[in-house]
Protein backbone atom coordinates (compact mmCIF):
# COMPACT_ATOMS: atom_id res chain seq x y z
CA UNK A 1 0.00 0.00 0.00
CA UNK A 2 2.87 2.05 0.67
CA UNK A 3 4.93 1.28 -2.31
CA UNK A 4 1.28 2.18 -4.77
CA UNK A 5 0.89 5.62 -2.78
CA UNK A 6 4.65 6.37 -3.33
CA UNK A 7 4.59 5.49 -6.79
CA UNK A 8 0.88 7.26 -7.30
CA UNK A 9 2.68 10.69 -5.75
CA UNK A 10 6.18 10.21 -7.39
CA UNK A 11 4.19 9.79 -10.48
CA UNK A 12 1.71 12.85 -10.13
CA UNK A 13 4.74 15.12 -9.32
CA UNK A 14 6.42 13.81 -12.51
CA UNK A 15 3.48 15.00 -14.66
CA UNK A 16 3.95 18.76 -13.02
CA UNK A 17 8.26 18.76 -13.19
CA UNK A 18 9.96 19.46 -15.91
CA UNK A 19 10.86 21.57 -19.26
CA UNK A 20 7.78 23.28 -21.03
CA UNK A 21 5.12 25.97 -19.34
CA UNK A 22 1.77 23.98 -18.56
CA UNK A 23 -0.12 27.05 -18.22
CA UNK A 24 0.34 27.14 -22.32
CA UNK A 25 -2.95 25.64 -23.52
CA UNK A 26 -1.91 24.85 -26.67
CA UNK A 27 1.17 22.80 -25.58
CA UNK A 28 0.10 21.61 -22.56
CA UNK A 29 -1.48 18.42 -23.54
CA UNK A 30 1.72 17.27 -25.88
CA UNK A 31 3.79 18.31 -22.58
CA UNK A 32 1.84 15.76 -20.36
CA UNK A 33 1.76 13.25 -23.25
CA UNK A 34 5.28 13.45 -23.41
CA UNK A 35 6.18 13.42 -19.77
CA UNK A 36 3.33 10.50 -19.37
CA UNK A 37 5.38 8.17 -21.46
CA UNK A 38 8.57 8.98 -19.61
CA UNK A 39 6.81 8.33 -16.71
CA UNK A 40 5.36 5.48 -17.73
CA UNK A 41 9.11 3.85 -19.23
CA UNK A 42 10.48 4.64 -15.74
CA UNK A 43 7.57 2.74 -14.08
CA UNK A 44 8.50 -0.16 -16.50
CA UNK A 45 12.11 -0.27 -16.18
CA UNK A 46 11.81 0.51 -13.03
CA UNK A 47 9.54 -2.59 -12.26
CA UNK A 48 11.23 -4.51 -14.71
CA UNK A 49 15.24 -3.70 -12.94
CA UNK A 50 13.90 -4.75 -9.48
CA UNK A 51 11.92 -7.81 -10.05
CA UNK A 52 14.51 -9.36 -11.89
CA UNK A 53 16.61 -8.59 -8.97
CA UNK A 54 14.37 -10.61 -6.31
CA UNK A 55 14.57 -13.44 -9.15
CA UNK A 56 18.73 -13.48 -9.74
CA UNK A 57 19.26 -13.23 -5.74
CA UNK A 58 16.86 -15.86 -5.52
CA UNK A 59 18.89 -18.14 -7.65
CA UNK A 60 21.73 -17.53 -6.67
CA UNK A 61 21.03 -17.16 -3.07
CA UNK A 62 22.66 -14.01 -2.32
CA UNK A 63 20.98 -10.83 -1.51
CA UNK A 64 24.03 -8.91 -2.69
CA UNK A 65 23.64 -10.07 -6.49
CA UNK A 66 22.00 -8.21 -9.22
CA UNK A 67 20.17 -8.77 -12.54
CA UNK A 68 23.53 -7.37 -14.52
CA UNK A 69 25.54 -10.37 -12.99
CA UNK A 70 23.77 -12.88 -15.91
CA UNK A 71 25.44 -10.55 -18.54
CA UNK A 72 22.29 -9.61 -20.33
CA UNK A 73 22.55 -6.44 -19.37
CA UNK A 74 26.09 -5.73 -20.65
CA UNK A 75 24.82 -7.46 -23.58
CA UNK A 76 22.08 -5.24 -23.94
CA UNK A 77 24.25 -2.03 -23.73
CA UNK A 78 26.27 -3.67 -26.70
CA UNK A 79 23.65 -4.16 -28.80
CA UNK A 80 22.70 -0.54 -28.51
CA UNK A 81 25.66 0.63 -29.07
CA UNK A 82 26.36 -1.41 -32.22
CA UNK A 83 22.89 -0.24 -33.66
CA UNK A 84 23.61 3.39 -32.79
CA UNK A 85 27.17 3.16 -34.92
CA UNK A 86 25.79 1.03 -37.23
CA UNK A 87 22.34 2.69 -37.91
CA UNK A 88 23.87 5.17 -40.70
CA UNK A 89 24.81 1.87 -42.75
CA UNK A 90 22.14 -0.10 -42.06
CA UNK A 91 19.70 2.66 -43.29
CA UNK A 92 21.67 2.97 -46.57
CA UNK A 93 21.55 -0.51 -47.42
CA UNK A 94 17.42 -0.85 -46.85
CA UNK A 95 18.46 -3.25 -43.79
CA UNK A 96 16.12 -1.74 -41.40
CA UNK A 97 12.78 -2.41 -43.04
CA UNK A 98 9.71 -0.74 -41.86
CA UNK A 99 11.88 -0.22 -38.69
CA UNK A 100 10.96 3.75 -37.38
CA UNK A 101 14.65 5.04 -36.38
CA UNK A 102 12.99 5.69 -33.11
CA UNK A 103 12.98 1.88 -32.24
CA UNK A 104 16.21 1.06 -33.58
CA UNK A 105 17.73 1.33 -30.22
CA UNK A 106 15.49 -0.56 -28.19
CA UNK A 107 15.47 -3.05 -30.41
CA UNK A 108 19.40 -3.35 -30.98
CA UNK A 109 19.51 -3.89 -26.88
CA UNK A 110 16.37 -6.37 -27.20
CA UNK A 111 19.06 -8.42 -29.80
CA UNK A 112 22.38 -7.87 -27.49
CA UNK A 113 20.18 -9.15 -24.71
CA UNK A 114 18.92 -12.26 -26.12
CA UNK A 115 22.07 -13.60 -28.00
CA UNK A 116 23.92 -13.14 -24.80
CA UNK A 117 21.39 -15.15 -22.61
CA UNK A 118 21.22 -17.63 -25.73
CA UNK A 119 25.11 -18.08 -24.56
CA UNK A 120 23.95 -18.23 -21.01
CA UNK A 121 21.64 -20.59 -21.78
CA UNK A 122 24.02 -22.87 -23.82
CA UNK A 123 25.95 -23.16 -20.96
CA UNK A 124 23.44 -23.78 -18.67
CA UNK A 125 22.20 -26.55 -20.99
CA UNK A 126 25.12 -28.46 -20.49
CA UNK A 127 24.35 -28.67 -16.39
CA UNK A 128 26.25 -25.97 -15.30
CA UNK A 129 26.19 -25.53 -11.75
CA UNK A 130 25.73 -22.22 -10.02
CA UNK A 131 29.51 -21.28 -9.45
CA UNK A 132 29.84 -21.66 -13.49
CA UNK A 133 26.76 -19.84 -14.14
CA UNK A 134 28.09 -16.84 -12.06
CA UNK A 135 31.46 -17.44 -14.06
CA UNK A 136 29.74 -17.35 -17.46
CA UNK A 137 27.91 -14.41 -16.27
CA UNK A 138 31.07 -12.20 -15.57
CA UNK A 139 32.73 -13.29 -18.60
CA UNK A 140 29.90 -12.68 -20.64
CA UNK A 141 29.37 -8.98 -19.25
CA UNK A 142 33.31 -8.46 -19.05
CA UNK A 143 33.11 -9.52 -23.02
CA UNK A 144 30.12 -7.37 -24.22
CA UNK A 145 31.26 -4.19 -21.70
CA UNK A 146 35.05 -4.87 -23.90
CA UNK A 147 33.27 -4.82 -27.17
CA UNK A 148 30.82 -1.75 -25.79
CA UNK A 149 33.97 0.13 -25.32
CA UNK A 150 35.64 -0.41 -28.62
CA UNK A 151 32.80 0.79 -30.32
CA UNK A 152 32.62 4.05 -28.01
CA UNK A 153 36.18 4.55 -28.79
CA UNK A 154 35.24 4.22 -32.89
CA UNK A 155 32.15 6.55 -31.89
CA UNK A 156 34.25 9.66 -31.37
CA UNK A 157 35.45 9.86 -34.06
CA UNK A 158 32.10 12.06 -35.70
CA UNK A 159 30.96 13.91 -32.51
CA UNK A 160 27.48 13.82 -32.70
CA UNK A 161 27.91 9.74 -32.72
CA UNK A 162 30.41 9.46 -30.57
CA UNK A 163 27.82 12.03 -27.80
CA UNK A 164 24.61 9.72 -28.63
CA UNK A 165 26.75 6.34 -27.70
CA UNK A 166 28.23 8.01 -24.29
CA UNK A 167 24.61 9.46 -23.30
CA UNK A 168 23.15 6.04 -24.19
CA UNK A 169 25.69 4.32 -21.85
CA UNK A 170 25.01 6.79 -18.97
CA UNK A 171 21.33 5.92 -18.75
CA UNK A 172 18.27 8.15 -19.37
CA UNK A 173 14.50 8.53 -19.89
CA UNK A 174 14.72 11.17 -22.45
CA UNK A 175 14.23 9.76 -25.75
CA UNK A 176 11.23 7.61 -24.25
CA UNK A 177 7.86 7.32 -26.26
CA UNK A 178 5.25 5.75 -26.36
CA UNK A 179 6.04 3.11 -29.05
CA UNK A 180 8.81 2.55 -26.60
CA UNK A 181 6.82 1.63 -24.29
CA UNK A 182 4.46 -0.63 -26.22
CA UNK A 183 7.73 -2.46 -26.96
CA UNK A 184 9.19 -3.16 -23.41
CA UNK A 185 5.76 -3.54 -21.56
CA UNK A 186 4.51 -6.99 -22.86
CA UNK A 187 8.18 -7.98 -22.03
CA UNK A 188 8.27 -7.51 -18.52
CA UNK A 189 4.13 -8.15 -17.93
CA UNK A 190 5.55 -11.21 -19.07
CA UNK A 191 8.15 -11.64 -17.25
CA UNK A 192 6.96 -10.82 -14.52
CA UNK A 193 3.75 -12.90 -14.76
CA UNK A 194 6.10 -16.03 -15.03
CA UNK A 195 8.08 -14.72 -12.42
CA UNK A 196 5.29 -14.55 -9.83
CA UNK A 197 3.75 -18.25 -11.00
CA UNK A 198 7.31 -19.95 -10.58
CA UNK A 199 7.67 -18.45 -6.82
CA UNK A 200 7.48 -21.41 -5.23
CA UNK A 201 10.14 -23.34 -6.62
CA UNK A 202 12.49 -20.10 -6.53
CA UNK A 203 11.75 -20.11 -2.12
CA UNK A 204 12.85 -23.66 -2.32
CA UNK A 205 15.96 -23.58 -4.12
CA UNK A 206 16.84 -21.26 -1.04
CA UNK A 207 17.57 -24.15 0.82
CA UNK A 208 19.60 -25.14 -1.98
CA UNK A 209 19.21 -27.55 -4.74
CA UNK A 210 19.94 -30.88 -2.45
CA UNK A 211 16.77 -30.18 -0.40
CA UNK A 212 15.26 -28.46 -3.61
CA UNK A 213 15.13 -31.40 -5.53
CA UNK A 214 14.69 -33.91 -2.63
CA UNK A 215 11.29 -31.84 -2.27
CA UNK A 216 10.42 -32.28 -5.74
CA UNK A 217 11.75 -29.19 -7.66
CA UNK A 218 13.16 -29.82 -11.13
CA UNK A 219 16.43 -27.75 -10.18
CA UNK A 220 17.36 -27.21 -13.76
CA UNK A 221 14.49 -26.23 -15.45
CA UNK A 222 13.53 -23.80 -12.40
CA UNK A 223 17.30 -22.03 -12.61
CA UNK A 224 16.55 -21.93 -16.31
CA UNK A 225 13.59 -20.29 -17.28
CA UNK A 226 14.68 -17.93 -14.07
CA UNK A 227 17.64 -17.15 -16.06
CA UNK A 228 14.84 -16.13 -19.23
CA UNK A 229 12.80 -13.68 -16.91
CA UNK A 230 15.31 -12.12 -15.28
CA UNK A 231 17.14 -11.86 -19.20
CA UNK A 232 13.67 -10.32 -20.79
CA UNK A 233 13.38 -8.39 -17.63
CA UNK A 234 16.49 -6.33 -17.80
CA UNK A 235 16.33 -6.54 -21.77
CA UNK A 236 13.56 -4.35 -21.40
CA UNK A 237 14.56 -2.29 -19.31
CA UNK A 238 17.92 -1.49 -21.10
CA UNK A 239 15.89 -0.90 -24.10
CA UNK A 240 13.90 1.63 -22.36
CA UNK A 241 16.82 3.50 -20.76
CA UNK A 242 19.96 2.47 -20.98
CA UNK A 243 22.45 1.41 -18.42
CA UNK A 244 20.41 1.77 -15.16
CA UNK A 245 22.86 0.77 -12.51
CA UNK A 246 21.61 -0.40 -8.59
CA UNK A 247 17.66 -0.48 -9.24
CA UNK A 248 17.88 -4.42 -9.52
CA UNK A 249 20.68 -4.50 -6.34
CA UNK A 250 19.16 -2.05 -4.04
CA UNK A 251 15.25 -2.14 -4.63
CA UNK A 252 14.58 -5.77 -3.39
CA UNK A 253 17.35 -5.96 -0.61
CA UNK A 254 15.82 -2.96 1.05
CA UNK A 255 12.04 -4.19 0.76
CA UNK A 256 13.00 -7.77 1.95
CA UNK A 257 12.80 -7.08 5.46
CA UNK A 258 9.59 -5.71 5.21
CA UNK A 259 7.45 -8.44 2.65
CA UNK A 260 9.83 -11.29 3.70
CA UNK A 261 11.97 -13.86 1.76
CA UNK A 262 9.35 -15.08 -0.66
CA UNK A 263 9.35 -14.59 -3.53
CA UNK A 264 5.95 -14.28 -4.90
CA UNK A 265 5.45 -10.38 -2.19
CA UNK A 266 8.98 -10.01 -3.30
CA UNK A 267 8.90 -9.64 -6.89
CA UNK A 268 4.92 -8.01 -6.47
CA UNK A 269 6.74 -5.33 -4.04
CA UNK A 270 10.12 -5.08 -6.57
CA UNK A 271 7.51 -4.09 -9.58
CA UNK A 272 6.08 -1.48 -7.37
CA UNK A 273 9.05 -0.60 -5.34
CA UNK A 274 11.50 -0.72 -8.22
CA UNK A 275 8.79 1.82 -10.37
CA UNK A 276 8.38 4.42 -7.45
CA UNK A 277 12.12 4.44 -7.01
CA UNK A 278 13.55 4.92 -10.92
CA UNK A 279 10.28 7.68 -11.14
CA UNK A 280 11.91 9.61 -8.13
CA UNK A 281 15.53 9.38 -9.81
CA UNK A 282 14.07 10.77 -13.01
CA UNK A 283 12.20 13.31 -11.11
CA UNK A 284 15.35 13.99 -9.59
CA UNK A 285 17.25 14.13 -12.62
CA UNK A 286 14.85 16.83 -14.27
CA UNK A 287 14.59 18.73 -10.69
CA UNK A 288 18.51 19.23 -10.36
CA UNK A 289 19.57 22.58 -11.38
CA UNK A 290 22.02 21.75 -13.90
CA UNK A 291 23.12 23.32 -16.76
CA UNK A 292 22.58 19.81 -18.94
CA UNK A 293 19.88 16.73 -17.48
CA UNK A 294 21.60 14.48 -15.11
CA UNK A 295 22.36 11.29 -16.76
CA UNK A 296 19.73 8.80 -15.10
CA UNK A 297 22.12 6.03 -14.35
CA UNK A 298 24.32 8.98 -12.50
CA UNK A 299 21.49 9.68 -10.70
CA UNK A 300 20.60 6.37 -9.64
CA UNK A 301 24.14 5.19 -8.38
CA UNK A 302 24.44 8.59 -6.26
CA UNK A 303 21.03 7.31 -4.61
CA UNK A 304 21.81 3.82 -4.72
CA UNK A 305 25.01 3.80 -3.78
CA UNK A 306 24.63 5.87 0.19
CA UNK A 307 21.27 3.14 0.70
CA UNK A 308 22.81 0.22 -0.16
CA UNK A 309 25.90 1.23 1.75
CA UNK A 310 22.77 2.09 4.88
CA UNK A 311 20.89 -1.20 4.63
CA UNK A 312 24.39 -3.13 4.49
CA UNK A 313 25.00 -1.32 8.29
CA UNK A 314 21.75 -2.08 9.23
CA UNK A 315 21.76 -5.63 8.25
CA UNK A 316 25.43 -5.97 10.27
CA UNK A 317 23.52 -4.48 13.28
CA UNK A 318 21.04 -6.71 13.20
CA UNK A 319 22.91 -9.54 12.90
CA UNK A 320 25.38 -8.61 15.62
CA UNK B 1 11.49 -50.43 1.85
CA UNK B 2 14.48 -50.08 -0.23
CA UNK B 3 16.53 -52.61 -1.86
CA UNK B 4 20.34 -51.34 -3.60
CA UNK B 5 22.73 -53.88 -5.51
CA UNK B 6 25.62 -52.74 -6.66
CA UNK B 7 25.37 -48.54 -5.94
CA UNK B 8 28.47 -47.14 -7.08
CA UNK B 9 29.46 -43.31 -7.19
CA UNK B 10 32.57 -41.74 -8.82
CA UNK B 11 33.65 -38.34 -8.27
CA UNK B 12 36.84 -37.50 -11.26
CA UNK B 13 38.60 -40.77 -11.29
CA UNK B 14 37.91 -41.66 -7.65
CA UNK B 15 34.99 -44.64 -7.21
CA UNK B 16 33.45 -42.90 -3.55
CA UNK B 17 31.06 -46.11 -3.43
CA UNK B 18 32.22 -49.58 -4.69
CA UNK B 19 29.30 -51.53 -5.69
CA UNK B 20 27.33 -51.01 -1.91
CA UNK B 21 24.06 -53.24 -1.35
CA UNK B 22 21.76 -52.15 1.18
CA UNK B 23 18.70 -53.75 2.21
CA UNK B 24 16.13 -51.19 4.75
CA UNK B 25 12.86 -52.67 5.57
CA UNK B 26 9.85 -50.59 6.17
CA UNK B 27 9.12 -50.24 10.18
CA UNK B 28 12.64 -50.52 10.86
CA UNK B 29 15.12 -47.94 12.03
CA UNK B 30 18.36 -48.64 9.48
CA UNK B 31 21.45 -47.12 10.45
CA UNK B 32 24.25 -46.40 8.06
CA UNK B 33 27.99 -46.28 10.02
CA UNK B 34 31.50 -45.45 9.02
CA UNK B 35 34.58 -43.76 9.61
CA UNK B 36 34.59 -40.05 8.07
CA UNK B 37 35.14 -40.52 4.56
CA UNK B 38 33.61 -43.95 4.19
CA UNK B 39 30.98 -42.96 1.56
CA UNK B 40 28.15 -42.79 4.07
CA UNK B 41 26.56 -38.92 3.26
CA UNK B 42 27.36 -40.31 -0.39
CA UNK B 43 25.26 -43.33 -0.52
CA UNK B 44 22.74 -41.31 1.34
CA UNK B 45 22.00 -38.88 -1.48
CA UNK B 46 22.60 -41.82 -4.18
CA UNK B 47 19.82 -43.49 -2.02
CA UNK B 48 17.84 -40.05 -2.74
CA UNK B 49 18.18 -39.45 -6.09
CA UNK B 50 20.67 -36.70 -5.85
CA UNK B 51 23.47 -38.11 -7.19
CA UNK B 52 23.95 -40.19 -10.28
CA UNK B 53 25.05 -43.62 -9.90
CA UNK B 54 25.41 -47.22 -11.44
CA UNK B 55 23.69 -50.04 -10.05
CA UNK B 56 19.77 -50.80 -9.36
CA UNK B 57 18.26 -48.94 -6.64
CA UNK B 58 14.21 -49.57 -5.67
CA UNK B 59 12.51 -47.61 -3.41
CA UNK B 60 8.71 -49.33 -2.51
CA UNK B 61 9.38 -51.86 -5.24
CA UNK B 62 9.99 -48.98 -7.93
CA UNK B 63 12.75 -48.41 -9.59
CA UNK B 64 14.57 -44.61 -8.58
CA UNK B 65 15.49 -43.53 -11.96
CA UNK B 66 11.49 -44.01 -13.27
CA UNK B 67 10.59 -41.74 -10.78
CA UNK B 68 9.79 -37.97 -11.91
CA UNK B 69 10.94 -35.60 -9.66
CA UNK B 70 7.69 -35.08 -7.83
CA UNK B 71 7.06 -38.76 -7.66
CA UNK B 72 10.05 -39.20 -6.22
CA UNK B 73 9.84 -36.47 -3.16
CA UNK B 74 6.43 -38.21 -2.45
CA UNK B 75 8.36 -41.19 -2.04
CA UNK B 76 11.49 -40.51 -0.21
CA UNK B 77 12.10 -37.54 2.16
CA UNK B 78 15.93 -36.43 2.63
CA UNK B 79 16.86 -34.48 5.69
CA UNK B 80 20.46 -33.39 4.59
CA UNK B 81 23.46 -33.20 7.76
CA UNK B 82 23.32 -29.41 7.11
CA UNK B 83 20.94 -26.61 5.43
CA UNK B 84 21.31 -23.65 3.57
CA UNK B 85 18.43 -22.53 4.11
CA UNK B 86 19.54 -19.41 5.83
CA UNK B 87 16.33 -17.05 5.45
CA UNK B 88 14.06 -15.71 7.86
CA UNK B 89 10.92 -17.60 6.04
CA UNK B 90 8.29 -18.68 9.13
CA UNK B 91 8.87 -22.21 10.53
CA UNK B 92 5.26 -22.82 9.40
CA UNK B 93 6.39 -21.63 5.45
CA UNK B 94 9.53 -24.18 5.47
CA UNK B 95 7.44 -27.14 6.87
CA UNK B 96 4.90 -26.19 4.15
CA UNK B 97 7.78 -26.71 1.09
CA UNK B 98 7.08 -30.24 2.29
CA UNK B 99 3.92 -30.74 0.24
CA UNK B 100 5.23 -28.83 -2.97
CA UNK B 101 5.20 -32.51 -4.56
CA UNK B 102 2.02 -32.11 -3.92
CA UNK B 103 0.53 -29.28 -4.77
CA UNK B 104 3.18 -27.91 -7.31
CA UNK B 105 4.27 -24.15 -8.09
CA UNK B 106 0.57 -23.14 -8.45
CA UNK B 107 -1.53 -25.23 -6.64
CA UNK B 108 -2.89 -23.80 -3.30
CA UNK B 109 -2.71 -26.25 0.02
CA UNK B 110 -5.85 -28.51 0.55
CA UNK B 111 -7.28 -29.33 3.36
CA UNK B 112 -4.55 -33.01 3.24
CA UNK B 113 -1.44 -30.72 2.53
CA UNK B 114 -2.85 -28.45 6.20
CA UNK B 115 -3.19 -31.82 8.30
CA UNK B 116 0.20 -33.16 6.70
CA UNK B 117 1.66 -29.56 7.78
CA UNK B 118 -0.32 -29.45 11.13
CA UNK B 119 0.75 -33.12 11.85
CA UNK B 120 4.19 -32.31 10.93
CA UNK B 121 4.62 -29.81 13.49
CA UNK B 122 2.68 -31.20 16.35
CA UNK B 123 4.86 -34.89 16.03
CA UNK B 124 8.41 -32.40 16.09
CA UNK B 125 7.13 -30.47 18.89
CA UNK B 126 7.14 -27.11 16.93
CA UNK B 127 3.53 -25.49 17.13
CA UNK B 128 4.24 -22.84 19.74
CA UNK B 129 7.60 -22.02 17.18
CA UNK B 130 5.11 -21.90 13.97
CA UNK B 131 5.76 -18.58 13.48
CA UNK B 132 9.39 -18.14 14.35
CA UNK B 133 11.63 -17.11 11.40
CA UNK B 134 13.93 -19.85 10.65
CA UNK B 135 17.20 -18.10 10.90
CA UNK B 136 16.95 -17.52 14.16
CA UNK B 137 16.22 -20.85 15.93
CA UNK B 138 19.03 -22.60 17.75
CA UNK B 139 20.18 -25.42 15.48
CA UNK B 140 18.52 -28.26 17.37
CA UNK B 141 15.22 -26.31 16.35
CA UNK B 142 16.38 -26.13 12.74
CA UNK B 143 17.23 -29.76 12.81
CA UNK B 144 13.27 -30.43 13.87
CA UNK B 145 12.18 -28.04 11.24
CA UNK B 146 13.68 -29.65 8.41
CA UNK B 147 12.68 -32.83 9.81
CA UNK B 148 8.66 -31.83 9.84
CA UNK B 149 9.62 -30.39 6.19
CA UNK B 150 10.74 -34.18 5.85
CA UNK B 151 7.62 -35.65 7.45
CA UNK B 152 4.93 -33.02 5.93
CA UNK B 153 6.21 -34.65 2.60
CA UNK B 154 4.26 -37.82 3.28
CA UNK B 155 6.75 -40.49 2.24
CA UNK B 156 6.98 -43.87 3.68
CA UNK B 157 11.00 -43.57 3.05
CA UNK B 158 13.04 -41.19 5.55
CA UNK B 159 16.60 -40.78 4.89
CA UNK B 160 18.41 -38.49 7.59
CA UNK B 161 22.19 -37.86 7.73
CA UNK B 162 23.81 -37.83 11.14
CA UNK B 163 20.62 -36.29 12.55
CA UNK B 164 21.66 -36.30 15.80
CA UNK B 165 25.30 -34.23 15.83
CA UNK B 166 24.92 -31.14 17.87
CA UNK B 167 22.24 -32.47 19.34
CA UNK B 168 22.96 -32.30 23.45
CA UNK B 169 21.58 -35.54 25.19
CA UNK B 170 18.32 -34.75 25.89
CA UNK B 171 17.33 -33.37 22.29
CA UNK B 172 18.97 -36.71 20.74
CA UNK B 173 17.08 -39.28 22.58
CA UNK B 174 13.92 -37.45 21.97
CA UNK B 175 14.95 -37.58 18.05
CA UNK B 176 15.55 -41.57 17.96
CA UNK B 177 11.70 -41.71 19.91
CA UNK B 178 11.15 -40.19 17.17
CA UNK B 179 12.76 -42.04 14.53
CA UNK B 180 11.28 -45.48 16.05
CA UNK B 181 8.13 -43.87 16.35
CA UNK B 182 7.91 -43.24 12.77
CA UNK B 183 9.08 -46.46 12.25
CA UNK B 184 6.66 -48.40 14.23
CA UNK B 185 3.72 -46.18 11.47
CA UNK B 186 5.46 -48.56 8.74
CA UNK B 187 7.91 -46.21 7.18
CA UNK B 188 11.51 -47.21 6.74
CA UNK B 189 13.71 -44.59 8.25
CA UNK B 190 17.76 -45.35 7.34
CA UNK B 191 19.77 -42.72 9.28
CA UNK B 192 23.26 -41.88 8.89
CA UNK B 193 25.00 -42.08 12.74
CA UNK B 194 28.40 -41.10 14.11
CA UNK B 195 27.98 -42.62 17.13
CA UNK B 196 28.18 -46.78 17.63
CA UNK B 197 26.28 -47.15 20.86
CA UNK B 198 23.56 -44.54 19.16
CA UNK B 199 23.48 -47.27 16.19
CA UNK B 200 23.45 -50.51 18.65
CA UNK B 201 21.15 -48.93 21.34
CA UNK B 202 18.73 -47.41 18.74
CA UNK B 203 18.16 -48.82 15.22
CA UNK B 204 17.45 -52.30 14.32
CA UNK B 205 19.47 -52.71 11.30
CA UNK B 206 23.04 -51.45 10.34
CA UNK B 207 25.58 -51.28 7.41
CA UNK B 208 28.97 -50.40 7.82
CA UNK B 209 31.10 -49.15 5.44
CA UNK B 210 34.89 -48.60 5.41
CA UNK B 211 36.29 -46.93 1.88
CA UNK B 212 33.33 -47.15 0.09
CA UNK B 213 32.37 -50.71 0.42
CA UNK B 214 30.17 -52.68 2.73
CA UNK B 215 31.72 -54.21 6.10
CA UNK B 216 29.31 -55.53 7.13
CA UNK B 217 25.42 -55.23 7.37
CA UNK B 218 22.57 -57.10 9.22
CA UNK B 219 21.11 -56.35 12.75
CA UNK B 220 22.77 -53.54 14.85
CA UNK B 221 23.98 -55.98 17.96
CA UNK B 222 25.80 -57.82 15.77
CA UNK B 223 27.23 -55.06 12.83
CA UNK B 224 28.05 -53.03 16.20
CA UNK B 225 30.53 -55.88 17.80
CA UNK B 226 34.11 -56.70 18.66
CA UNK B 227 35.18 -57.35 15.28
CA UNK B 228 33.83 -55.23 12.71
CA UNK B 229 34.71 -52.26 14.95
CA UNK B 230 38.08 -53.67 15.37
CA UNK B 231 38.65 -53.87 11.52
CA UNK B 232 36.90 -50.64 10.56
CA UNK B 233 38.14 -48.19 13.08
CA UNK B 234 41.02 -49.73 14.67
CA UNK B 235 39.75 -49.97 18.74
CA UNK B 236 38.43 -52.39 20.95
CA UNK B 237 35.01 -52.52 22.41
CA UNK B 238 34.11 -52.67 25.46
CA UNK B 239 30.47 -53.66 26.30
CA UNK B 240 30.37 -52.99 30.02
CA UNK B 241 31.74 -49.13 29.86
CA UNK B 242 30.66 -45.84 29.62
CA UNK B 243 27.01 -44.17 30.92
CA UNK B 244 23.67 -44.99 29.93
CA UNK B 245 20.84 -42.54 29.44
CA UNK B 246 17.06 -43.05 28.59
CA UNK B 247 14.54 -39.91 28.56
CA UNK B 248 12.92 -39.16 31.65
CA UNK B 249 9.03 -39.68 32.14
CA UNK B 250 6.90 -36.67 31.79
CA UNK B 251 5.59 -36.41 35.00
CA UNK B 252 9.20 -36.56 36.73
CA UNK B 253 9.87 -33.26 38.01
Amino acid sequence: MFLAAALVAVGAASLVVGPGDLSDEALRDAFLRLRAARLLGAVVAGGALAAGGAIVQGVFRNPLASPSILGTTAGASFGGQAVLLLHGSLAGAGALGGVAPEMVLPIGCLLGAFVSLGVLLAFVRRGADLLTLLLTGFALTSLFLAFGSFLTAIAQERYELGRAVVSFTLGGLGGVGWAHVRLALPLVVGGAVAAVLWARPLDLLLSGEDEAQSLGVDVRATRTWAIVWVGVLTAAAVALGGNIAFVGLVVPHALRPFVGVAHRPLVLASLLGGAAFLAACDLLARALPTTVEAPLGVITGLVGAPVFLWLLMRDRREAA
Amino acid sequence: MIRARGVRVRRGAREVLRGVDLDARAGEVTSVLGPNGAGKSTLLRALAGLLPCEGEIEVGGAALLGLSPRARAQTIAYVPQRTQLQSALPVAAVVAQGRYAHTGGLGRPGGADRRAIASALARTGLEALADRAFDRLSTGEQRRVLLARALATGAPTLLLDEPTEALDVGHSLALHALLRSLAEDGRTVVAVLHGLDDARRHTDRAILLQDGAVVAAGPSDEVVSAAPVREVYGVTLREREGLAFALAPEDDG
